[in-house]
């Protein structure tokens, strides 16, 4: 039974690494985006960049928060 | 050309993936991590996946192009041509490959049928992909060239030495990953190119209006469903037959490329939920890329090539930054059109053709380290023989119609090892071997046979009957093996051991 936690610890340690790895990637990016506002002529094109930012930090950053919730749940448990 | 900070977007997400290849590095440490992740991965990442390695940067263009000429009916493939086989393949096909322990079709058409049919699939799959990989890459790197000024091989060097990067260190794990930021980066730059796109065309009902009245060749572009008689390439009968029937689940269940991504599942309910998923992200796809394609005929009208209607569409309406989101989700498509086949390929040789017959028992490091160097050795074989298909310009679409031959066949004697228990490793054989000659000479005497000027889904539809027919004649006249040795193997089959208890 503890050999099967184990497993099944290891497994979640594993998936919240990628999606922690993921998340920072595409929050990168996102804030790129954000970051050619400055260079968008138009107040539509503004716009069009921050809103599309956001989508990107938003799913970025819900990745990064909720997996390092798992990876420090995961390791007080060990 | 693009902006310095759309340049610095598709340099940064160049450099970002090969980290992310790198950092996966670190999850492998077996050929079952190298070829199934672990069987630890989620099914939202694999269900994304799926679609990205479906939806390659070629695609992504042609269909754009395709809906630009012909109008929606192009949305057939990613809609009836993909959601039935998927959900067919989610609940009937998926659990028995996930449960049997599978890393390959073939590997399951040995157990089913016999080692002869495996080695003849797993070689075909070989063959297909290590040709493909060559094509793929001399056809990626003119459409770099073309989007974004880089020197051909400049081209094919950068996407093999990224591509080769992360696939070698990270094996499927970093391909399937890679792909959920290419279709998180494909959502939100699509969805939003539609958004501005409409707004600029003045709204759905002005677009269809404004369309049909431009002349009698636009009248049929709002029809989902053409005429057995048309002159587009998807007449509804070719639609249903070829594509509903055949194609789509051939592609969904027995292409190695997709089904391996089920297979590196978790657990059998994510293997399932994996498909289902990747079905419901398939109807947002035409979305993304077939409105462009539509909206292009307003905004630019009288295109000689409809394939330039999407590039065009994003540099004309795409603020900064997001251009270079989109041309890095192009970049991404083509390295996930890439990944898909080394990794496959790698697969495929080292467990139906290194394995049983060029070392067998060896410890699995062996195997890890030749599936690392297969990955190689195929990486070279691509960028040498991508010249080739320069010299022959429909190569391209002939590899791709090549491989809706063999498919159908496969298909048959897929679906009949599963569903009829009756069906004899001899039949098998045999309904595969014929399926794929009667193609080959239905493609070869194609004028004699058909009116319309590619008609690979008529052909699918016939060779997969033929197939299928074959298979079963076959089948009454050979003797079929015991319920014991197909359980887990055959639709509710549950071996005589069972039979016995109850």
């Amino acid at each position: 039974m503890n050999n099967m936690d184990t497993i099944e610890n290891r497994e979640k340690l594993k998936t919240a690494q990628i999606n922690n790895a993921l998340g920072v990637f595409i929050l990168f990016f996102g804030a790129v985006v954000i970051f050619a506002m400055l260079f968008a002529d138009t107040f539509v094109q503004q716009m069009t960049d921050l809103v599309a930012g956001l989508v990107l930090c938003g799913i970025g950053g819900g990745m990064v928060l909720k997996s390092r919730k798992t990876i420090k749940a995961l390791k007080m448990n060990d | 050309m693009l902006a310095g900070i759309d340049y610095f977007i598709v340099i940064a997400y160049i450099v970002g993936i090969l980290l992310l290849g790198y950092y996966f590095k670190r999850f492998v440490s077996s050929s079952e991590d190298y070829f199934l992740g672990g069987k630890s991965l989620p099914f939202w990442a694999i269900g994304m996946s799926i679609v990205v390695s479906d939806i390659g940067a070629m695609d992504f263009v042609g269909v754009s192009g395709q809906a630009y000429r012909y109008g929606i009916s192009v949305g057939n493939f990613d809609w009836i041509g993909s959601v039935p086989a998927m959900l067919l393949a989610a609940f009937i096909f998926i659990p028995y490959f996930w449960k049997g322990g599978m890393y390959t079709i073939p590997e399951y058409l040995g157990k089913r049928y016999n080692s002869s049919v495996r080695t003849i699939a797993s070689l075909t799959w070989i063959i297909f992909f290590a040709v493909d990989l060559g094509v793929l890459f001399w056809a990626s790197a003119v459409l770099l060239n073309v989007l974004m000024g880089w020197p051909v091989w400049v081209s094919i060097l950068i996407t093999a030495t990224v591509v080769g990067f992360y696939t070698y260190f990270g094996g499927i794990t970093a391909v399937v990953m890679t792909d959920v930021v290419q279709l998180v980066i494909m959502f939100v730059g699509g969805l939003t190119l539609v958004f501005l796109a409409l707004h600029a065309v003045g709204g759905w009902e002005e677009l269809v209006d404004k369309i049909s009245n431009m002349g009698p060749e636009y009248r049929q572009h709002f029809d989902l469903i053409q005429p057995s008689e048309t002159k587009t390439p998807f007449p509804w009968t070719g639609i249903l037959f070829g594509l509903t029937f055949v194609m789509a689940n051939a592609y969904m269940i027995g292409n190695q490329a997709i089904v391996q991504r089920c297979l590196t599942a978790k657990n059998e309910w994510h293997a399932k939920a994996s498909m289902i998923f990747g079905s419901a992200l398939k109807m947002l796809i035409p979305i993304l890329v077939l409105f462009p394609g539509l909206m292009a005929i307003i905004i630019h009208p009288g295109l000689e090539d409809g394939d330039r209607s999407l590039p065009m569409m994003i540099k004309s309406t795409l603020p900064p930054g997001l251009i270079g989101l989109m041309f890095s989700a192009f970049f991404a498509g083509l390295m996930s059109s890439v990944d898909s086949l080394l990794n496959s390929t790698a697969t495929l040789f080292t467990k139906d053709i290194y394995e049983p017959y060029i070392k067998k028992g060896a410890d699995d490091k062996h195997y890890l380290k030749v599936g690392k160097i297969t990955t190689l050795v195929l990486l070279i074989i691509g960028i040498l023989t991508s010249p080739i298909s320069s010299k022959f310009p429909g190569i391209y679409v002939a590899i791709q119609t090549f491989l809706s031959y063999f498919q159908g066949p496969m298909f048959a004697i897929l679906l009949l090892g599963i569903f009829w228990k009756r069906t004899t490793q001899w039949g098998g054989l045999s309904g595969l071997i014929i399926g794929i000659a009667f193609a080959i000479y239905l493609n070869t005497f194609k004028a004699q046979f058909f009116t319309i000027e590619d008609p690979f889904l008529y052909v699918s539809w016939w060779s997969f009957l033929v197939g299928f027919i074959v298979t079963v004649m076959v089948s009454f006249f050979t003797s079929p093996y015991s319920e014991d040795r197909l359980e887990g193997l055959v639709y509710k089959v549950t071996g005589g051991k069972n039979n016995n208890k109850q």
